[in-house]
């Protein structure tokens, strides 16, 4: 020492300027930590990932079945299945008397060998015709009310069918896509629900990297309280640890969803366009890969911080 | 200056401090001395608010430490550089690593740690071992090292707590000169040590402590 003790009363830099310094510091410390580390490091990526690719891909089929149903929503229309021995002719008559009505803009009559080859089509099961000896089908009328029909107007339309002479049954077509709503929203519910689960349980593995990064380096935080860091400071490095364990378990996550996708997306185009559909499957896309690793960084922050900030107030200095 | 006024210190059932007053004013060079057990340690735990004291108040250039709280215990503590015996080195890092810690801390540039750091270790003899493990180092030398972290970022305190325990005359005369010369340049130096023989033939203000008693190097 040649010059007189200057203390650190005279600050050595702006401590802006450090504590950025520091931040960078930390930050490019524990990625190479993390790296030094291949194989704990990514399997904590991995287990991370799989948590978080789990509810992400439930999410996306979610997403695409409900894109594609959205399609279908068409307006509201009664199938009126006629008495088993109603004959055309009366199936003719009987439309008629349905046709009058006013709130019925028109109808279509399905004969019952029509509907039995429909029914075959649509299910594949052409051979059906062909062995089936008596057809089990009623002849049916197809009823459109008219669009300015709503909710009480069709049960009431409902009801006057039903007791017209000969209909033995009025089904209402949009029922089905009131239980697709339905399934729908338990999906969405269950997704919800596992991808909580899940994400308690990526923050549990989180918490217990850092707690675990934290022991392995005891004596250096004992050390470095000793001399002068605050808990902020020795605190920093294993923040960014969580940060990076967050962000690589988010993007593992989100190839493996890619790679899921892949492997699915040829035989559901196939399927979507079995029905017509011009839709095509959409997976994560660019948003949900950044989605995937900036909520695995939040978990990482959070878990380090709830580890870090616990245990560091107990690695007193003795 | 420090200022000791009235200071107890009480361990569940034993007093470690009782009563002490002393004041040491800024570039003094004090040993404290005892017995095994006197409480020397407990007085600079105390200074280094790694303790709180029971009674009395301690004071530091007007500063009522027992106001200082939560992240400011980390700017206070640097003011001070700190030898312990044990040495409290980092046997993951390199001497040089070692030395740099307290001016990271203090967030000085890598290029000024570079320099201050070669600085320091050249001061305490150990240039040409920046790259060493510290484990592979000598009991002097690792004392020596925590000297030299100890002093690197300049501090206005230095503290030692029997920083020649283990160490052969000549060694133990060798740190004992090294601490003069921080003194020399306007450090305030506390040197914790019972070795009466070695302290004694240095000319240094000797404050005595018994069964926790200041017995002895109150006055000025
Ligand atoms: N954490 C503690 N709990 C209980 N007693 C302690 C503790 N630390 C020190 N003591 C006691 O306080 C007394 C003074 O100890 P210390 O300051 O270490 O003495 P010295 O450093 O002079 O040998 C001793 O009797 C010691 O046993
Ligand atoms: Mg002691």
């Amino acid at each position: 020492m040649n010059k007189p003790a200057a203390g650190l009363g005279i600050a050595p830099r702006a401590s802006v300027v450090s504590w950025v310094h520091h931040h960078r510091q930390a930050a490019s410390n524990s990625l190479l930590r993390a790296f030094r580390l291949p194989v704990a490091t990514g399997l904590t990526w991995l287990v991370v990932g799989i948590a978080l690719a789990l509810p992400a891909s439930l999410l996306v089929i979610l997403q695409n079945i409900e894109a594609v149903t959205g399609d279908m929503r068409s307006p509201a229309r009664f199938s009126v299945l006629l008495e088993a021995d109603t004959s055309l002719n009366a199936a003719q008559t009987i439309l008629k008397r349905i046709e009058s009505r006013v709130d019925v803009r028109d109808v279509t009559l399905i004969p019952q060998d029509q509907a039995l080859a429909r029914f075959a089509a649509d299910t594949g099961l052409v051979g059906l015709l062909d062995s089936i000896p008596d057809n089990p089908l009623p002849h049916t009328l197809l009823v459109n009310p008219l669009a300015s029909v709503e909710s009480e107007g069709l049960s009431e339309l409902a009801k006057g069918l039903k007791v017209v002479r000969g209909v033995d049954q009025v089904v209402f077509d949009t029922l089905w896509q009131a239980r697709l709503a339905g399934v729908l929203q338990a999906g969405r519910r269950l997704v919800m629900g596992i991808g909580l689960l899940m994400m308690v349980g990526a923050v549990l593995i989180l918490a217990n990297t850092i707690r675990l990064a934290i022991e392995a380096r005891r004596d250096e935080i004992v050390v470095i309280k000793l001399i002068g860091a605050n808990d902020a400071y020795a605190r920093r490095p294993f923040l960014y640890t969580g940060l990076w364990s967050g962000f690589g378990g988010g993007l593992l996550g989100a190839i493996m969803v890619g790679v899921f996708f892949i492997y699915l997306s040829e035989p559901v185009n196939q399927l979507l366009q079995l029905y017509d559909s011009d839709r095509r499957f959409t997976g994560l896309g660019i948003m949900g890969v950044l989605n995937m690793m900036f909520l695995g960084g939040a978990l990482g922050l959070l878990s380090a911080w709830h580890a870090a900030t616990t245990q560091l107030r107990e690695l007193e200095p003795r | 200056m420090i200022e000791f006024n009235r200071v107890s210190k009480r361990y569940v059932d034993h007093d470690a401090l009782r009563d002490v007053s002393l004041t040491i004013p800024t570039g003094e060079m004090v040993f404290l001395t005892g017995h095994s057990g006197a409480g020397k340690t407990t007085f600079l735990r105390l200074l280094m608010l790694l303790e709180r004291a029971s009674m009395g108040s301690l004071r530091v250039d007007g500063r009522d430490t027992a106001r200082i709280k939560g992240r400011n215990i980390g700017r206070y503590r640097s003011e001070f550089g700190i030898v312990f015996q044990d040495h409290q080195l980092l046997y993951d890092r390199s001497v040089l690593e070692n030395v740099a810690l307290p001016l990271e801390i203090a967030g000085f540039r890598p290029r000024d740690i570079q320099r201050r750091t070669r600085a320091a270790l050249d001061k305490v003899g150990l240039l040409g071992r920046e790259r060493a493990n510290p484990a592979v180092l000598s009991g002097g030398e690792q004392q020596r090292l925590g000297i030299a972290r100890a002093v690197v970022a300049r501090p206005r305190f230095l503290i030692a707590d029997e920083p020649t325990g283990n160490l052969d005359p000549q060694l133990s005369a060798e740190i004992m000169g090294l601490f003069e010369a921080f003194n020399r340049v306007g450090v305030t130096v506390i040197v914790a040590s019972h070795d009466l023989a070695l302290i004694s033939r240095l000319r240094h203000r000797i404050v005595t402590l018994k069964a926790g008693r200041l017995v002895a190097g109150a006055g000025l």
